[in-house]
């Protein structure tokens, strides 16, 4: 079966509702907020309210999304043959969309209610629209949560071990993670390591702070180390 | 004359800016450094830019720029090397190099396509400073003609060109162009100090720090794409013949050096706009104005110029308005500005009229970058080649604990990188679906500005039509108009191209009703035709005694 849900010269399709509908939905809760997290200051001109700005930039978000959202080449999504041919089924799946966006209105008055069955809406045109290669798709996006953690590890032991045997220590790791295993790329990554603690914290001095187990070093070792590694 | 002889004694004076041991060494460093990280296909620019800003912030403003304009300026150099000889460009801009360059390695010519790309790029980078340097008294005169109310309208000419450049993606880079100016705005308003999208957070109260959301965007995206990428084998051609085979042919083509050197200029000077239209407007009209524009794509010398000529130009160029007006037109620009501000050299009009010295020794350190790259790749060529073979995801290791650095030294805070991590994976999916993240970068640069500018301006206008009374104000809202009005014209057209061509290759339903309503079809019109005609022929004509 074809990677590609319909044929797009310019742009890989796989994963587009997707992600246009998160867009979309994180663009309209932020502006449903607006009233509460800025300001309309009495006295004020037009275009030196706080809220000016944010308006802009989070009114544009929504706007453009959703026309693009729109734009998307879509394809229905293809249910499961009993959800197909039961009747019932698509009866009940309106039904229950209706009744959503009738209640938020009801329970939130029709103009704060505005957004939510926005919301809704995005929620089942997705639902209606997605694709088993958005779903693979998005499995991929999670899967690079893996490297976030090794990243924020690496921030996280720094302070405590120190740079220079946390970036050594990184390096070989991380190399041995993605594959690498001979020699030479261990040397590789290990030089590497070595060559970018003693560029950026022993000659260019940035601003990188001691580790805390140099603490327990001798005196003039002790200050050495902050100072360089 | 006098203009010159200005010109003249002001270099002289800016020369005091460059004559020192750390200046000369950021000229090497940058120098050598762009061209490495061209010549590394998956590194670029953008991503060495954004992890040695904040290192640079601990240096001189004219000794930290001239690194970063030298991995600007060179690193095309070196994208140059890995479009030609494997068919990968070593930047986004060596991309059309790949066209002409990729298939005369493979007719045994790499070392002349490498020439001729090293002679074009230093003609365009040459071309665009000694350009700038001849217009800087010009744009001196003209820059404090550029009030609040131009600057702001400067700057949102250079969004709406930001977002109307990405054709056939412009929904979406309006909404990321959006995105920015939102993220901007986080923290508080400078004006009222009222709070704003903070969610009573502290950590948000200070505002989401461009080096962060850029490091996020360009270098852990970077990283994360090649560390889940797969690694590409690499074939290397031996080189053969004289590297300086290509300025001898470069001189005779001087029409297609002079004019793609000349789009580069101008496209950039333009926000918004930049590399990939200066390139396409000159190889168009390299292939249009060529006695061979069959050999276009397919190994052309006139090509391969036309390219590297025209994206060479550009960078120089760029520093136009981000020098003039305060205005970065990419986000490489945008980067660059963080450092003026942190120095508190505030790049405008006032810098034009006050340290005009320090404008003339940056394009200076720019020419002879240049002349420092073109030697260095002339020497080392063959030696470079090899960093070619690095494994894809061994440098999205090295990208990753470079990153650190970038993220962490800028105020030690684990916010910072949690932040930047964020973004790393936001860019990561853009990447993949191929959507444009620049406009976000643009966004909150040019956002902050007319924020700004906007409110200053608004102070001393009664009428709307104030707002366009003064001459250059003028100029640019007709600009806008313009630039609005092609756009929307180019969308219809390409709107009906698109529903002709969707209606040529559409084939008939095959539904059966459809069908039926066919046969009906055909009935009532073909077969009846038939049918009456058939009924003709057979039936007797009318006589006299009918």
């Amino acid at each position: 079966m074809s990677d590609e849900i319909t044929e797009h010269p310019d742009r890989p399709q796989r994963g587009q509702v997707l992600f246009a509908a998160l867009f979309l939905i994180c663009a309209t809760l932020l502006l449903a907020a607006i009233e509460d997290q800025t300001k309309w200051l009495k006295g004020k001109d037009f275009f030196a309210q706080p809220r000016f700005w944010p308006a802009v930039g989070v009114g544009g978000m929504v706007l453009f999304t959703a026309l693009h959202f729109w734009h998307l080449p879509r394809k229905p999504r293809r249910l499961p043959r009993w959800m197909r041919e039961a009747d019932w089924f698509q009866w009940a799946e309106s039904l229950f969309w209706a009744v959503l966006a009738i209640g938020l209105a009801l329970w939130l008055g029709p103009i704060s209610a505005a957004p939510m069955v926005f919301l809704v809406a995005i929620v089942r045109v997705t639902w209606l629209y997605q694709h088993w290669t958005d779903r693979r798709e998005a499995k991929i996006w999670v899967s690079v949560f893996e490297w976030a953690g090794w990243f924020l590890a690496y921030v996280l032991l720094v302070p405590l071990i120190g740079y220079l045997p946390v970036t050594i220590a990184f390096s070989l790791i991380l190399t041995w993670r993605v594959g690498y295993r001979s020699r030479l790329m261990m040397w590789s990554a290990g030089v590497f390591a070595v060559l970018v603690v003693l560029v950026f914290k022993s000659f260019l001095q940035v601003k990188i702070p001691g580790a805390a187990i140099y603490e327990y070093l001798p005196g003039a070792l002790r200050s050495f180390f902050i100072l360089n590694f | 004359m006098d203009l010159i002889f200005d010109f003249l004694s002001q270099v002289q004076a800016s020369s005091s800016y460059l004559a020192r041991w750390d200046v000369v060494l950021a000229l090497l460093v940058g120098s050598v450094g762009g061209v490495l990280i061209g010549a590394i296909p998956g590194v670029g620019p953008a991503v060495a830019i954004a992890i040695l800003l904040p290192a640079t912030f601990s240096m001189d403003p004219i000794v930290g720029l001239t690194v970063l304009l030298g991995i600007y300026g060179s690193s095309m150099y070196g994208g140059s090397i890995p479009a030609i000889l494997i068919n990968t460009p070593g930047t986004a801009v060596n991309a059309l190099t790949t066209y002409d360059g990729y298939p005369m390695t493979t007719r045994g010519e790499a070392r002349r396509a490498l020439s001729l790309a090293y002679s074009s790029s230093f003609f365009g980078g040459i071309f665009s400073v000694v350009c700038l340097i001849l217009f800087a008294p010009i744009l001196a005169k003209i820059a404090p003609m550029f009030g609040s109310r131009e600057i702001f309208l400067a700057a949102l000419l250079g969004i709406i060109l930001v977002v109307t450049a990405h054709r056939k993606h412009t929904l979406i880079a309006a909404a990321m162009a959006c995105f920015g100016i939102w993220l901007n705005t986080i923290g508080l308003h400078p004006a009222s100090y009222s709070k704003r999208y903070t969610f009573d957070q502290s950590w948000l109260s200070g505002g989401v720090n461009l080096i962060v959301v850029v490091l996020g965007l360009f270098a852990l995206s970077q990283a994360f794409t090649l560390l889940h990428g797969d690694d590409e084998k690499v074939r290397l051609t031996k080189l053969k013949g004289s590297f300086f085979q290509g300025f001898r042919e470069l001189a005779r083509h001087p029409r297609i050096a002079g004019i793609s050197a000349t789009f580069g200029v101008v496209m950039g000077m333009i926000p918004g706009v930049g590399e990939f239209t200066a390139q396409f407007m000159s190889y168009t009209y390299a292939q249009k104005s060529s006695k061979r524009p069959e050999d276009f794509g397919h190994g052309s010398s006139e090509g391969l110029i036309a390219a590297e000529t025209a994206n060479n130009a550009v960078p120089g160029a760029a520093m136009v308005p981000l020098l003039a007006l305060g205005i970065p037109g990419e986000a490489l620009t945008a980067m660059m500005l963080s450092v003026f501000y942190v120095h508190n050299v505030i790049p405008g009009p006032q810098l034009f009229q006050n340290d005009m010295d320090f404008v003339v020794a940056l394009y200076l350190a720019l020419l002879i970058l240049n002349v420092l790259v073109v030697i260095f790749l002339l020497i080392a060529t063959n030696q470079l080649i090899k960093v070619v073979k690095i494994p894809n995801r061994f440098l999205g290791v090295c990208i990753l604990i470079l990153s650190f650095v970038g993220v962490y030294s800028l105020r030690n805070s684990l916010t910072d990188c949690i932040i930047a991590a964020a973004f790393g994976i936001f860019g990561f999916i853009m990447k993949r679906m191929q959507l444009p993240v620049v406009p976000i970068v643009l966004g909150m640069v040019l956002g902050g500005i007319m924020e700004v500018k906007l409110r200053s301006a608004m102070a001393r206008v009664k009428t709307p039509l104030d707002f366009i009374d003064r001459p250059i104000a003028a100029i640019l809202f007709a600009m806008i108009v313009l630039v609005l009005i092609l756009h929307f014209r180019r969308v219809w057209l390409d709107h009906k191209e698109r529903k002709t061509d969707e209606w040529q290759i559409s084939h008939a339903s095959t539904s059966f009703p459809a069908i039926l309503s066919r046969r009906r079809n055909y009935i009532l019109t073909e077969r009846g035709k038939k049918l009456r005609a058939k009924r003709k022929t057979f039936s007797r004509r009318l006589t006299d005694k009918d």
